[in-house]
C-alpha cells in the first residue's frame, strides 16, 4: 500500500514559496508605507503612532502587557476548545430530528447575531464577577456560529448519496459517521474558523465590561493614560491570537479535508 | 416451471405531497429468471426509477409485493434485512463515489457494511479494481479521475459483495456516446462471464435492444407496464448488429411504443 499512484500528491501549493512571500511583502509595504506617512505628515501619537514607536513601546512595556495577554489567551483557548464540540454535538443531536431541525435553526440565528457581551452585567449579577467566567461568553459567543454552519452541513446530504447508504443497509449509526457527518466536514471547518473569530470578539468584549483584567481592560488603562503605542501593540497581539488560532484550524482542514481541490 | 428470480406482484407507488398525490408506479408484474438481463425501457418520469428503489429496499411499497427466490422481501417501514441486500447490488445513474475515501475504500464499502472480511474478500477488491483497470488508481480521491473510471468503480462496488442480481439505473447516461458504447460492452463481458441477472433502466433504445433479452416499455401519468418484448437476437451480442434488419424492426418497434406514449401525454 505504499506505492504512491502518479495521480495523487499534490502538497506543492503548500511549499509554493510565493504563497509565504506575497502576504510578507504585502506586510513590509505597509510597514514602510505607514512609518513614511505618518513621519511626512506629522501625524499626532494620539491618533496613529509609528509602526516603530508602537513595537519599541510594547517592548518595553511587555512585563505589565504579559499577565494580561496570557489571560485573555488563556480565555479565548478555553472556551474556544469548549465551544468547538458542543457547537457540532448541539448540531448532531439537532439533525437527528427534522422538527428539532426546524424549531432550533432560527433560534441558533438570533443566538448569532444577539451580542453576548450585552448579558454580561447580568451574568455578573448570577454568577459573580470571577474573571474567568468569562469564558462562559466565549462559549455562548462562538458555539451558535459552529453549531450553525455544521447543522447547515449534516441537512444537505445528497439523497443519493443515503441511498447508497440504504441500499447497502447501514445503520444509523454507519451512516452518520461515514457520510453524514464526513459530507459536513468542510462546513464544520468554516464553523470553527468562525467560531475563532467569534472567541476573540468574546474575550476582548468582556474585557470591555467586566475590566480589570485581560487585554480588552489593558487598552482601555492605557489609552486612558495616553499610551497610545501600547494601546496599539494590544490591539496587535489581539489579532495575533485570532490569527494564530485561525491558522492552526486551516493546518488541520488541510490534512483532513483532502477532497476539496 | 421454473421459480422467478424476481417478482413484482401488482406494486403501486404513491408519492404523497403536500399539495399533490402522484403515483409514481401503478399496478406493476413482472417476473424475471434467474441469469436474464432485462431492461426496462420509458421516457422520464415513468417511475422506471422508483420500481428498481423499491426492489433495492431505498423506498417502500405502497401496495403489491416484490418476491425474490419466492421470499417476499418488501415489509412497509422496514429496513430490508441484510441477508436480502446482499443479493442485489445498486449501480447509479451518477458514479456516486464518497469523495472522502480513495476510490478502493469506495469500492470496498459494501463489504464494511455487510462485514464481509478477510483475504479472500481483500483480493476480491483487488480483482475487480484490475478487471476494470483501476488498479493503478485504487489510493485516488474520486476527483482525481475521469468520469468514465469513476462509473467503472461505481459498477465494481455494487459487484464487490458478490450480488446475484445487478440492478443499473441508466448507469452510463451522464457519459459520452464513445464511452457508453464500450462500457456497454464490457458490460456484456461481465455479465455472460459471471451469469449475474440484471436489471437495467435506460430511456434509449437502441441501448435496450442492443444489451438485453427482453424489454418492459414503461408509459407515465401514471408510470406503468405498456408493453413486453422479447428480443429475439443471437448472443453474444455485438456492436456492429445495429445495422442488422431485425435489430432495427425491433427498435422501431419499441420506437412505435415510446411514440404512443408521447402521445397519449400530449391528450
Amino acid at each position: 500500500m505504499a506505492q504512491s499512484t502518479p495521480v495523487r500528491r499534490t502538497p506543492k501549493k503548500e511549499r509554493d514559496p510565493k504563497r509565504i512571500i506575497a502576504p510578507l511583502v504585502v506586510l513590509a509595504v505597509l510597514y514602510i508605507g505607514l512609518e513614511i506617512f505618518l513621519r511626512v505628515f506629522n501625524v499626532a501619537a494620539y491618533v496613529m503612532p509609528t509602526p516603530t514607536h508602537i513595537i519599541q513601546a510594547t517592548i518595553s512595556s511587555f512585563h505589565i502587557i504579559l499577565p494580561d495577554f496570557l489571560f485573555t489567551l488563556k480565555i479565548i483557548c478555553v472556551g474556544f476548545c469548549i465551544a468547538i464540540p458542543a457547537g457540532i454535538l448541539l448540531a448532531a443531536l439537532f439533525s437527528q430530528f427534522d422538527i428539532l431541525v426546524k424549531a432550533m435553526q432560527p433560534v441558533v440565528i438570533w443566538l448569532v447575531i444577539t451580542p453576548m457581551i450585552t448579558l454580561i452585567p447580568l451574568m455578573t449579577l448570577w454568577l459573580g464577577t470571577d474573571p474567568n467566567l468569562r469564558v462562559i461568553i466565549v462559549i455562548i459567543q462562538a458555539t451558535p456560529i459552529i453549531c450553525l454552519n455544521t447543522l447547515n452541513g449534516f441537512t444537505h446530504v445528497e439523497r443519493e448519496k443515503l441511498e447508497l447508504a440504504r441500499s447497502v443497509g447501514a445503520s444509523k449509526l454507519q451512516t452518520f459517521v461515514s457520510i453524514i457527518f464526513m459530507n459536513a466536514l468542510p462546513q464544520v471547518f468554516t464553523g470553527i474558523k468562525l467560531g475563532c473569530i467569534f472567541s476573540t470578539i468574546g474575550a476582548v468584549s468582556a474585557d470591555f465590561v467586566s475590566r480589570g483584567q485581560g487585554l480588552g481592560d489593558r487598552i482601555i488603562k492605557f489609552t486612558k493614560y495616553s499610551n497610545f503605542e501600547e494601546s496599539y501593540g494590544c490591539i496587535i497581539l489581539i489579532a495575533l491570537i485570532g490569527i494564530t488560532l485561525y491558522t492552526v484550524v486551516e493546518m488541520i482542514e488541510k490534512r483532513i479535508v483532502l477532497w476539496k481541490k | 416451471m421454473q421459480e422467478a428470480k424476481i417478482k413484482f406482484d401488482h406494486v403501486t407507488k404513491i408519492f404523497e405531497t403536500r399539495s399533490q398525490t402522484i403515483t409514481a408506479v401503478k399496478d406493476y408484474s413482472m417476473e424475471i429468471q434467474a441469469g436474464e438481463f432485462i431492461s426496462i425501457l420509458g421516457p422520464s418520469g415513468c417511475g422506471k426509477s422508483t420500481l428498481i428503489r423499491m426492489l433495492d429496499g431505498i423506498i417502500d411499497t405502497t401496495e403489491g409485493d416484490i418476491l425474490i427466490d419466492g421470499v417476499k422481501v418488501n415489509h412497509k417501514g422496514k429496513k430490508m434485512p441484510s441477508s436480502v441486500l446482499r443479493k442485489l447490488g445498486f449501480i447509479f445513474q451518477q458514479p456516486n463515489m464518497l469523495p472522502w475515501y480513495t476510490v478502493r475504500q469506495n469500492v470496498a464499502l459494501p463489504l464494511r457494511v455487510f462485514g464481509l472480511k478477510g483475504p479472500e474478500w481483500d483480493n476480491r477488491v483487488e480483482e475487480l479494481l484490475e478487471m476494470v483497470g483501476l488498479k493503478e488508481y485504487a489510493d485516488a480521491h474520486p476527483n482525481e479521475i475521469s468520469g468514465g473510471m469513476l462509473q467503472r468503480a461505481g459498477v465494481i462496488r455494487a459487484m464487490v459483495h458478490d450480488p446475484e442480481i445487478l440492478l443499473m439505473d441508466e448507469p452510463f447516461g451522464a457519459l459520452d456516446e464513445m464511452t457508453r458504447e464500450q462500457m456497454n460492452m464490457e458490460l456484456l463481458e461481465i455479465w455472460e462471464k459471471t451469469g449475474k441477472t440484471i436489471i437495467f433502466i435506460t430511456h434509449n433504445i437502441e441501448e435496450a435492444v442492443l444489451l438485453s433479452s427482453r424489454v418492459y416499455v414503461m408509459g407515465t401519468n401514471p408510470g406503468r407496464l405498456v408493453e413486453t418484448v422479447t428480443l429475439d437476437l443471437p448472443r453474444p451480442r455485438k456492436l456492429s448488429m445495429i445495422t442488422q434488419k431485425d435489430f432495427i424492426e425491433y427498435r422501431q418497434l419499441l420506437e412505435s411504443y415510446i411514440g404512443e406514449i408521447d402521445l397519449s401525454k400530449i391528450k
